[in-house]
């Protein structure tokens, strides 16, 4: 593997841009994906969280079981929000990513 | 809609759980984003001998046969090309069939997810032509293409070698086994004798340095512990091994143990198979990687127990059952699996919080 190896496939990360994450202190596969965007494809990290971990793993020599699992939300594949809105009175898919943010008067704090 | 058990993925195990659930007349509802039920069964051609006793050896395909004629006997609800999505507030079950999302309400879920296969990153794996060996083995076995006409395989794995088998098969040239360790991984022996008799080199201690291909991968290096050496192929398939596939278990709010041997992060259950939500159930591969026998016991145990939860069945009869389906679970499964397996579950009993993640 070198740099230019790609690690994410669906955003086009290379190895380069995991391994600077993580020479600035990022530690787990969510703190690559906030940077980076790593994850965040089509695919919702399918592919590219194993081998996050195995980077994350060799540059840091943490264990595995010291890397945390990513946060996986909903939906859990892509779907159309045409799908998604239809029907749905009662569905709570949008509202569950917004139940994450904590709101003050209305007003995200 | 409303069921008493909910068993998410049709593959082998959730079918097992499926039988063990509706022969007891209970209403049970399958779901599963495949147009056919039986998972990664359909694509496997090879026979299969260590499957629990009730069962005679098959090959995959013919297992999946008949684990889906099983069920048509007692009255399951399919839901076919629907995939699950999310859950709702309630607890109920977000299910989509890509018109609509509705709730199903479940008494119990059982959960056989499956597992997904790991790649190898190497300089320019994302090329066409170079896929993992289950995409290779799908495109010959199910959709009858030829992915390729000279091959070579990243990995040794039983079901690499497998793969390696059923591409000479169908008249792919497989022209190395390439393997990072310093020795074939698989256990079944055979199968590397076969190969090698074959006239196919294992390189070991070896990895792909780069690919390379207008278009379309056409050539790689191989950096083998002495040399680079140059193949002209237009096929790699390659094997990082298997996970189990979490995002379900994830949004139910389960919580996951490290466990090597079964393959990484697992969700924690006991010898019910039952999760630290209880009403959520787990069975097959999503339970830990292991090998087609086993994987049909993990999913009769997980609907025994379900069953027992809805008073369908006594406490004493489930357990009884359980007792002997863990006996030959045992026996069935490879060694370092079973203990792995063992492990996992003490660790649920008492957790220590390094070993756990908690969503
Ligand atoms: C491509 C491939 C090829 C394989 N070939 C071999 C082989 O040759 N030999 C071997 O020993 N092992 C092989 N395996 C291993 C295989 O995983 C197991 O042998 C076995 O099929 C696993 O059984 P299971 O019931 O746990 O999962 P699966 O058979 O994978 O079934 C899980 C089912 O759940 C469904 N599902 C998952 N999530 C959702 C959701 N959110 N909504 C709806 N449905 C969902 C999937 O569509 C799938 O049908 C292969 C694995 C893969 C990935
Ligand atoms: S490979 Fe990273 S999101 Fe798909």
């Amino acid at each position: 593997m070198d740099k230019t190896t790609i690690i994410c496939r669906c955003e086009e990360i290379s190895c380069e841009e995991v391994e600077e994450v993580i020479s600035n202190g990022g530690r787990t596969f969510d703190d690559v994906k906030r940077i980076t965007r790593c994850g965040m494809g089509p695919c919702q990290a399918k592919i590219c969280t194993s081998m996050v971990a195995e980077i994350i793993h060799q540059q840091t020599g943490l264990s595995p079981s010291e890397i945390p699992l990513p946060r996986m939300r909903m939906p859990l594949s892509p779907i159309k929000l045409e799908t998604l809105a239809t029907n749905s009175t009662s569905f709570s898919t949008v509202k569950s990513v917004l139940d994450e943010v904590e709101l003050e008067e209305g007003k995200v704090r | 809609m409303k069921t008493d058990v909910l068993i998410i993925g049709g593959g082998p195990a959730g079918l097992s759980a499926a039988i063990e659930t509706a022969s007891r007349g209970l209403d049970v509802t399958i779901v599963d984003e495949a147009s056919q039920l039986g998972g990664q069964l359909n694509q496997q051609t090879q026979v299969m001998r260590q499957l629990p006793s009730v069962y005679e050896p098959m090959r995959g395909f013919e297992l999946a046969n008949k684990l889906i004629e099983l069920i048509k006997d007692c009255n399951v609800r399919q839901l076919l090309n629907h995939r699950v999505v999310g859950f709702y507030a309630d607890g109920s079950v977000g299910i989509t069939d890509e018109e609509n999302v509705f709730p199903v309400k479940a008494k119990k879920i059982i959960v056989a997810s499956g597992a997904a296969e790991k790649a190898v990153a190497f300089p320019k794996w994302t090329m066409p032509g170079i896929m993992t060996i289950g995409a290779a083995q799908t495109l010959i076995n199910r959709d009858f293409v030829m992915p390729g006409r000279e091959a070579v395989i990243v990995g040794s794995s039983d079901f690499a070698m497998e793969t390696a088998i059923q591409l000479m098969d169908v008249g792919i040239r497989v022209k190395a086994i390439i393997e990072k360790q310093s020795g074939a991984l698989a256990k079944e022996q055979e199968k590397v004798s076969e190969l090698s008799r074959s006239g196919i080199p294992f390189y070991f201690n070896s990895f792909i340095k780069e690919a390379r291909g207008n278009g379309q991968v056409e050539q790689i290096d191989v950096a083998l512990p002495d040399e680079v050496i140059t193949l002209n192929v237009d096929l790699v398939c390659m094997d990082g091994g298997r996970a189990p596939i979490l995002d379900v278990f994830y949004q139910l709010g389960c919580s996951f143990g490290f466990q090597e041997e079964l393959g990484g992060w697992v969700p924690q259950y006991n010898n019910r198979f039952q999760t630290d939500r209880e009403d959520v159930f787990i069975a097959g591969n999503a339970a830990g990687i292991t090998t087609q026998g086993p994987l049909l016991l993990t999913g009769m145990i997980a609907g025994i127990s379900a069953s027992e939860e809805l008073q369908a069945i006594s406490p004493a009869e489930a357990n009884e059952m359980r007792e002997a389906l863990w006996k030959e679970l045992g026996l069935l499964e490879y060694r370092e699996v079973y203990s792995g397996r063992v492990k996992h579950l003490e660790n649920f009993a008492s957790p220590v919080l390094k070993d756990q993640f908690i969503s």
